[in-house]
């Protein structure tokens, strides 16, 4: 298991920003680490908008907000010394998970990621955490809890 | 009103009052306007308003005027007419609070899913003029199940002993429903025990109202199995058990200090949630199941499947005792 091949997991949160920071200052200007920016798409709910054109609108904007993200998520890491050449961005559309015999869209983001970590063969996994309380995780659920329980074959650094 | 809609009032309701005849609506968007006397046109068929549906809950009358009570004028037949309104709330659950949307196409298609399925309450689709999914219901004839509970008038033991089992058992079979939901990427979205209705004349549990819809989250089957949990709690206890209730007799305030955090709800940290502590016939391998939504648990439920299984278990031990 190669640890210097990190997949740094993250949404537009604050705590995906604290994560991609400490990514930073962990790898700093080593060569020979690789680190990929991984987004999972959630795309939001059709059934809360009342019709399709408004569903389409909030979906470009969350497009476009986490594209941004991503890009900016490579600068901060450039800004702390990691070498361009070794970060790479990955948006996991939700079509290339969708569709699929058994629709996935219910298996969750993290069950995404732990998925991405192993077909990449990445040895550490990142990824921030909320801190939610045990009534919210038992209603809603969090991603980086299932990594801490689920995640196999890799370093797991949740970043609070 | 045309005169064919008033010939067909008086020929299907002849005792309907001419003088509250009112308009008729083929553009329900407006659903405020529509009242009592007015008639709904919905691709050919036509529906006579009674009243606006209303919620109860806590002793206080909720209106809903977007929920219309009906006849159809062809048949005579009563029917539920859920007009289009996309309304956006907080809901609080326990100490939380989410965003809630009402989605009519959501209802619309799980009433094309589970059709012939009397798990759960029957309707169809008709869009009015404006494009408008209009939601018609078939009234089930019963009470919630919270009422039902409640109207059981005997001591907990009794009940626990003759009455429960049956309960329990329809119960599982309501569960069986949202995870046949679930399995068909579907969710309830407001799994409360007002939103099982029992019956008259069949005694079968059917589940109502699935418009509600929520942002995405990483557990997708929380909220509903969140709600299965608490409805198992209320009719293991043959009501909610609280703070306030235990602590309103003196035995009942030593019992209730006698209580640790961790024998409450994880969602209502004021609602008791170990039982057995309470009424100790209550089989372990049931208590259990409570217990995985108690503030002190460390496994909980992620699909139905899983409490379902633990309940089969249960029901075996109850039905034994």
């Amino acid at each position: 298991m190669n640890f210097k091949k990190i997949l740094l997991a993250v949404d537009a949160s604050e705590n995906s920003t604290r994560a991609v920071q400490y990514t930073g200052i962990i790898v700093g200007g080593a060569a020979d680490f690789q680190i990929e920016l991984l987004y999972v798409e959630r795309l939001p709910e059709r059934d809360i908008f009342p019709d399709e054109n408004s569903w389409e609108k909030a979906c470009v904007e969350e497009k476009n907000k986490i594209r941004s993200f991503l890009d900016q998520a490579k600068n901060i890491l450039v800004e702390m010394g990691v070498r361009p050449e070794i970060i790479s961005i990955r948006y996991l559309k939700s079509s290339e998970f969708y569709g699929l015999p058994e629709d996935t869209r219910f298996r969750g983001v993290a069950n995404q990621i732990m998925q991405a970590q192993q077909n990449g063969d990445f040895g550490t996994l990142v990824v921030g955490r909320r801190g939610v309380s045990k009534a919210e995780e038992f209603l809603f659920g969090s991603v980086s809890t299932k990594i801490i329980h689920h995640s196999k074959g890799c370093s797991v650094w949740v970043v609070e | 009103m045309t005169s064919s809609a008033r010939e067909l009032i008086k020929e299907v309701i002849p005792s309907f009052p001419v003088r509250h005849l009112g308009k008729i609506y083929t553009d329900t968007t407006e659903f405020m306007n529509i009242n009592y006397g007015d008639v709904i046109v919905l691709q050919g068929r036509n529906f006579l308003v009674l009243r606006d549906e209303a919620e109860r809950r806590f002793g206080i009358e909720d209106p809903k005027y977007w929920v219309k009570r009906c006849r159809d004028l062809s048949l005579g037949e009563r029917y539920i007419l859920k007009l289009v309104f996309h309304e956006k709330f907080e809901q609080k659950i326990g100490p939380l609070k989410i965003n809630c949307y009402r989605s009519p196409n959501k209802e619309s298609r799980i009433l094309d899913l589970i059709r012939g399925d009397y798990r759960f309450m029957q309707g169809t689709t008709l869009i009015d003029d404006a494009g408008n999914p209009v939601r018609v219901l078939e009234v089930i004839r019963g009470k919630s199940l919270d009422n039902f509970v409640e109207d059981i008038d005997m001591d907990h033991r009794t009940y626990f002993h003759e009455k429960f089992p049956e309960i329990l058992e329809k119960f599982m079979g309501s569960c069986e429903a949202i995870k046949c939901m679930h399995d068909n990427h579907e969710r309830h979205g407001d799994v409360r025990r007002d939103h099982i209705f029992v019956e008259y004349e069949t005694g079968a549990f059917r589940w109502i109202d699935f418009d509600y819809a929520y942002e995405s989250t990483e557990n997708p089957f929380g909220l509903d199995l969140f709600g299965l949990g608490s409805i198992l709690l209320f009719i293991t206890g043959k009501g909610v058990h609280d703070n306030v209730s235990l602590n309103s007799s003196p035995s009942g305030r030593e019992f209730f200090s006698s209580l640790r955090p961790d024998d409450f709800f994880l969602i209502f940290p004021n609602r008791l949630i170990n039982l057995r502590r309470l009424y100790p016939y209550i089989p372990e391998s049931l208590n259990r199941v409570l217990m995985h939504f108690s503030i002190g648990t460390y496994v909980t439920y992620d699909t139905v499947e899983e409490m379902l299984s633990d309940l089969r278990q249960s029901h075996k031990d109850i039905s034994s005792l």
